[in-house]
């Protein structure tokens, strides 16, 4: 039989505002979007370059998206960006090509290639289509992926300064203090900075990353810690080391790193 | 046993820290001397910081710093070198790292998925009980 | 075409008419056109307009006729193509070319883009070695203008490579370059095996690998001249010929190291080449001598010194004088290591792979070898190192791609066995738990008689050091099935891993372990029943010391291995024991790394303090040799009803085997071995009081030192299992009682 499956012809006489409907009821009651995207696929194909097939694209762009079949819609969306770039739905399309590449960011977790992306169109989608409804919340998932960038730099960051590579880490430190400033992580980079410094022996570089830490985040628990640092009194418990039986839990079974 | 060596990062010697010239060199001069620093200060125009470092390794003890050199070289506003200091371990504090971490959003791989990724693969050692 | 009055006229119509058009909307047409009814339009806009509705592509032909003031557009559109299918493809199925392919249905026919797609499609067979491939595109008309379009692809057979031939080899033989190529001539199970496809790109792999080949033998003049290659009659098969100059073997002469930078010092440099004249010139051991002068000055704290060989040939008796000149090098740092690809994997897992930090001076040796351990750790199933330029001329990055690939498996196994009955068991294994590098096995499985549950769980690095722990915890039963007992053990054992030198390795480890022997028959041996009564509780501590210089060190082709382990041992029934083994073996690769030749010694001793040893601690003939059957062979109770064997405190065996290709193509993955196995095991303690025999009828005493010897040959195969061992043997000295196996089959560990 041909390749798309289920009774083609059946649907040639339909017209293409039906076989539509029948999509959108489809994908709204079946718990799989997939069994949609025949129809909006069908509609595509019967009647090309209509009114129809623009938002047929679309639908199986967001169908895709919900059975987080996220290569094919980032296809589809990408296919329809090219063929309609001005449309009305353009901006939505641009928003789903977007979160094609953010909603793979939790599912991974751990993949900078990705958030790099995600960044990337994103950012586009703000400065094409600056004031649609789409882009309060493109705003808000670039700053979620923003800081998961910053959160991977100071992880790494963190793994040179406990192996007491503290060059590399001040490097790592000071890339998140100056590219990711509006990141959740600028304090701690700035405590971690006071502490290798402290640890190199550059007291007076300290001082300078603490006052910057005091001026712009005084009630942050790192200022205090950072304080402490440098006035010669300890960490407070909650921060201190503790046995190397409890570092093998935290560490060993927890997956933690300090 | 002899212990396993690991060098790290770079520090220029006497010989060449001879060809800077107070007030005269500039950072650009500098760099074409002994190359570019290995780190730099927080605020612009601090001063340049270059780290050299030869470690231990092996046996049960944690891998020990047996050697640093830190050469700080300091400019004035106008650019121009200021001083150069080199110094070593002695200078520097073991620092005691603090634990708390800032949360980051995402989780990593969990168990359960771990496991249902896993379902139905095949290892022939553990079929021979060599697993 | 558009009909038009030579001078710029402008035009105002009120009506457009659009002819012709089925599928296209309108409105559609009217986006491309650019204007609207009752618009002025210039002819140059006419003209844009006209070139905008042709180039879109939808349109077979478009003609704009004005007719006083309307204008008539009558386009014929080009047909739209229901269904693409492809027909006579066996060889690579419809999604696969599907991606190759840009026209798709639901799209408008346009015949330069069948044309192309046609085109793809044959580049794609050629690029599986099928370039006698032909493709032909056929439209089959629908009706009201909807057309199919239906690729017939006439795949034609694989062009394989018939024969490889080499013109100029002396110093090797044909058959020995074949094998050193990838592309291998079409041997028997010619469907079977990729390799011998012809594929292009595939030749310059075979030149590289080619002159690597002979460059690592001293042959520094060698060249391909050409590589020619006829096609057969019938465009099945190719005839590939290399004709290449070897030039003359080259060996060398005397080095020397000369110092170009102030304050160091070349002699005691030079104290440090490991390189006698006369050995064979090789870029690997070259390579080598250079790590060891520029590690030197690192030790003296010097960066960025190189060590720069400078040739001089001889080439009257083929020797070359080599003098190490130090410089400084430029400077060149890593700025940044950038790991991606990791989905699963922590960042540091990969990055504790790397010797160098950021900011650390860029050492393209350690960066190669960073990226062979990141291979080593089997958890990638692509990993890609390469620099690239940083943010400045003297800053590189370094880019790990990885491609992840499963490292765990989760199984179920349900055995039946007449003796048995049924049985169940449920194991999973993973070599990357939760992504941190650990490695965790649980296994349970359970058949009438024995049972057992165990737990592995090692951290290779604790403490982010290079510190492997390891621990082992599990409860199994044996039942008398196999032996003529039952036994029930509990263990526990914990063990501590690290480097104490470059290539010497120490462990320490704690073991517990609690068992239990009941069900001896009542005509069994009396030493058995010594183990009887009670639950055995031992305790123990142990270290083992590895000294291995194979393949790490610094002639990767031979090295040795030496071990040395002690467990002092100290249970109930006031048992205190120190089991001891010691080990050398020698490897050594030869014939061009052909052959590799194995020697191995291993010796054994447990010596009781106080009370006796235990059934389970002694060592038994069939695990210290091949050739004789487990349970079955070693010293013996004669006293006892069967002969029940006791195991010795003492064993010795020395194994020498050599391990060579059978000549069949390498891709099939076989190697065959030949090997001698001489050993004993002897000295079983607490024997010698009335009830127990260790002499048979003819006195020969079975707790002596009796040596055993067995000759025997092996199969190897690179399975897609792993790699599997067949050893056929067969004892050449042996007691009368020991009962031989001929036959073992097993998963080869790490020697």
């Amino acid at each position: 039989c041909n390749r798309n499956t289920g009774p083609d012809e059946s649907l040639a006489d339909f017209s293409a505002e039906e076989i539509f409907q029948r999509g959108e009821y489809e994908l709204e009651t079946s718990r799989r979007s997939a069994s949609s995207l025949r129809y909006f696929q069908e509609v595509e194909r019967l009647y090309p370059y209509t009114e129809w097939s623009r938002r047929a694209l679309i639908m199986q762009a967001y169908a895709h998206h919900r059975a987080r079949e996220y290569e094919e819609s980032r296809s589809a969306a990408q296919r329809f960006l090219d063929t309609y770039p001005g449309d009305e739905e353009a901006p939505y399309a641009a928003y789903l090509l977007a979160l094609s590449f953010y909603d793979q960011i939790d599912e991974v977790g751990r993949d900078q290639g990705l958030t790099f992306q995600a960044l990337q169109h994103l950012r586009r989608l703000i400065e094409e289509y600056p004031d649609t409804d789409y882009t309060r919340s493109a705003i808000l998932k670039f700053e979620l992926a923003f800081d998961h960038l910053a959160a991977k730099e100071m992880e790494i960051g963190r793994y040179y300064l406990r192996r007491g590579n503290f060059n590399a880490a001040v490097n790592r430190f000071r890339v998140v203090v100056e590219d990711f400033q509006t990141s959740t992580h600028t304090p701690e980079a700035l405590h971690r900075l006071v502490e290798a410094y402290v640890s190199l022996g550059l007291r007076d570089e300290a001082q300078t990353a603490a006052a910057i830490l005091g001026y712009n985040f005084e009630a942050n628990p790192f200022y205090q810690e950072s304080f402490r640092l440098l006035t010669g009194q300890g960490l407070e418990p909650e921060a201190r080391g503790e046995g190397w039986l409890q570092t093998i839990y935290r560490q060993a079974l927890r997956g933690d790193w300090i | 046993c002899s212990p396993i060596q690991r060098f790290h990062g770079y520090a220029p010697d006497d010989t060449q820290l001879a060809e800077i010239e107070v007030s005269r060199d500039t950072r650009e001069t500098v760099a074409e001397k002994i190359g570019t620093p290995g780190m730099m200060g927080v605020m612009e125009g601090s001063a340049w910081y270059y780290v050299q470092s030869d470690w231990e390794h092996g046996g049960l003890r944690p891998p020990t710093e047996v050697r640093r050199e830190v050469v700080a070289i300091s400019f004035d506003d106008g650019g121009r070198v200021t001083n150069v200091e080199r110094f070593g371990q002695e200078q520097g504090e073991v620092v005691a790292l603090s634990r708390r971490v800032t949360s980051t959003g995402p989780t990593g791989m969990t168990l359960l998925r771990q496991l249902l990724s896993n379902f139905g693969q095949f290892n022939p050692a553990q079929m021979l009980g060599g697993g | 075409a558009f009909v038009a009055p030579a001078d710029a006229q402008t035009y105002r119509f009120n009506t457009i008419a659009i002819e012709g058009n089925i599928r296209v909307d309108d409105s559609t047409l009217f986006g491309l056109a650019g204007f609207a009814r009752g618009e002025t339009v210039s002819a140059g806009q006419l003209n844009a307009a006209y070139g905008n509705i042709a180039a879109s592509g939808l349109f077979e032909t478009v003609e704009f006729v004005p007719q006083g003031n309307t204008l008539l557009i009558r386009v014929s559109e080009f047909p739209i193509i229901g269904i693409v299918n492809f027909e006579g493809n066996r060889r690579i199925d419809d999604d696969v070319i599907t991606e190759f392919v840009q026209t798709r249905s639901g799209r408008v026919l346009s015949p330069s883009m069948v044309e192309a797609d046609a085109r793809a499609i044959a580049e794609l067979y050629a690029q599986r070695g099928r370039s006698a491939a032909e493709i032909t595109p056929r439209i089959i008309p629908r009706g009201n203008n909807r057309v199919d379009l239906a690729f017939e692809i006439a795949e034609g057979n694989v062009v394989e490579i018939e024969r490889l031939s080499f013109v100029g080899n002396n110093a090797y033989s044909s058959y020995r370059l074949r094998q050193v190529l990838d592309t291998k001539q079409a041997g028997l199970l010619r469907w079977f095996v990729q390799r011998d496809t012809f594929v292009a790109e595939r030749i310059n792999l075979d030149r590289q690998l080619l002159t690597d080949f002979y460059l690592s033998r001293g042959y520094v003049d060698f060249e391909i001249l050409s590589v020619t290659s006829e096609m057969a009659r019938e465009r099945d098969g190719f005839f590939l010929t290399f004709n290449i100059r070897e030039g003359l073997q080259y060996r060398f002469g005397n080095t020397s190291v000369v110092s170009e930078v102030e304050g160091v010092d070349a002699t005691d440099y030079a104290a440090e080449l490991r390189l006698r004249p006369g050995t064979i010139f090789s870029p690997t051991v070259l390579d080598q001598n250079i790590a060891r002068l520029e590690r030197l000055a690192e030790q003296r704290g010097l960066r960025f010194i190189r060590a720069e060989p400078r040739f001089t040939r001889d080439n009257r008796n083929q020797v070359i004088d080599v003098e190490f000149a130090l410089v400084r090098g430029d400077r060149v740092f890593v700025e940044r290591i950038d790991i991606q690809g990791n989905t699963t994997t922590l960042d540091r897992v990969v990055r504790r792979q790397f010797t160098s930090a950021e900011g650390d001076p860029l050492n393209p040796r350690e960066i190669r070898a960073a990226a062979e351990r990141i291979r080593a750790l089997g958890y990638f199933s692509d990993v890609d190192v390469d620099t690239r330029q940083g943010s400045g001329p003297d800053q590189a990055i370094v880019d790990v791609e990885l491609e992840e690939t499963t490292t765990g498996s989760l199984g179920f196994s349900v055995s039946y066995g007449r003796a048995q009955g049924v049985g169940f068991g449920i194991s999973f294994a993973e070599q990357n738990f939760l992504g941190r590098g650990q490695q965790v096995s649980i296994s349970f499985n359970t058949v009438k008689g024995s049972r057992d549950i165990s737990l592995q769980f090692a951290e290779p690095a604790l403490f982010g050091r290079d510190l492997r722990y390891s621990l082992g915890i599990g409860y199994r039963e044996t039942s008398s099935f196999f032996s003529d007992f039952d036994t029930r053990e509990a263990f526990l054992n914990n063990s501590i891993g690290f480097p104490i030198s470059e290539y010497g390795r120490l462990q320490l480890r704690q073991g517990l372990v609690a068992d239990r022997l009941t069900g001896l028959p009542p005509g069994g041996s009396l030493r058995l029943r010594d183990d009887e009564g009670g639950t055995a509780v031992t305790g123990s501590l142990g270290y083992t010391y590895t000294y291995d210089t194979r393949r790490v060190g610094l002639d990767p082709t031979r090295g040795w291995i030496f071990s040395m382990s002690q467990d002092f041992g100290v249970g109930n029934q006031s048992r205190r024991f120190v089991k001891s083994e010691g080990r050398a073996g020698y490897e050594m690769a030869i014939f061009n790394e052909d052959v590799t030749l194995r020697g191995d010694a291993r010796v054994g001793m447990l010596h009781m303090i106080d009370g006796n040893s235990r059934n389970r601690e002694r060592f038994q003939l069939a695990n210290v040799m091949r050739g004789f059957a487990p349970g079955d062979a070693g010293p013996r109770d004669f006293a006892s009803e069967n002969d029940s064997v006791l195991g010795g405190n003492r064993f010795f065996a020395v194994q020498l085997e050599a391990q060579f290709p059978l000549g069949t193509p390498e891709e099939y993955g076989l190697s065959g071995g030949v090997f001698a196995d001489v050993g004993s095991v002897w000295g079983v303690d607490n024997v010698g009081r009335t009830g127990i025999t260790m002499s048979d009828d003819d006195g020969t005493d079975y707790n002596k030192m009796n040596i055993r010897a067995a000759l025997g040959v092996s199969l190897f195969w690179d399975s897609p299992l792993g790699p599997l061992r067949f050893d056929f043997s067969r004892p050449v000295r042996k007691l009368d009682r020991d009962r031989a196996q001929n036959f073992d089959f097993s998963i080869v560990s790490q020697f």
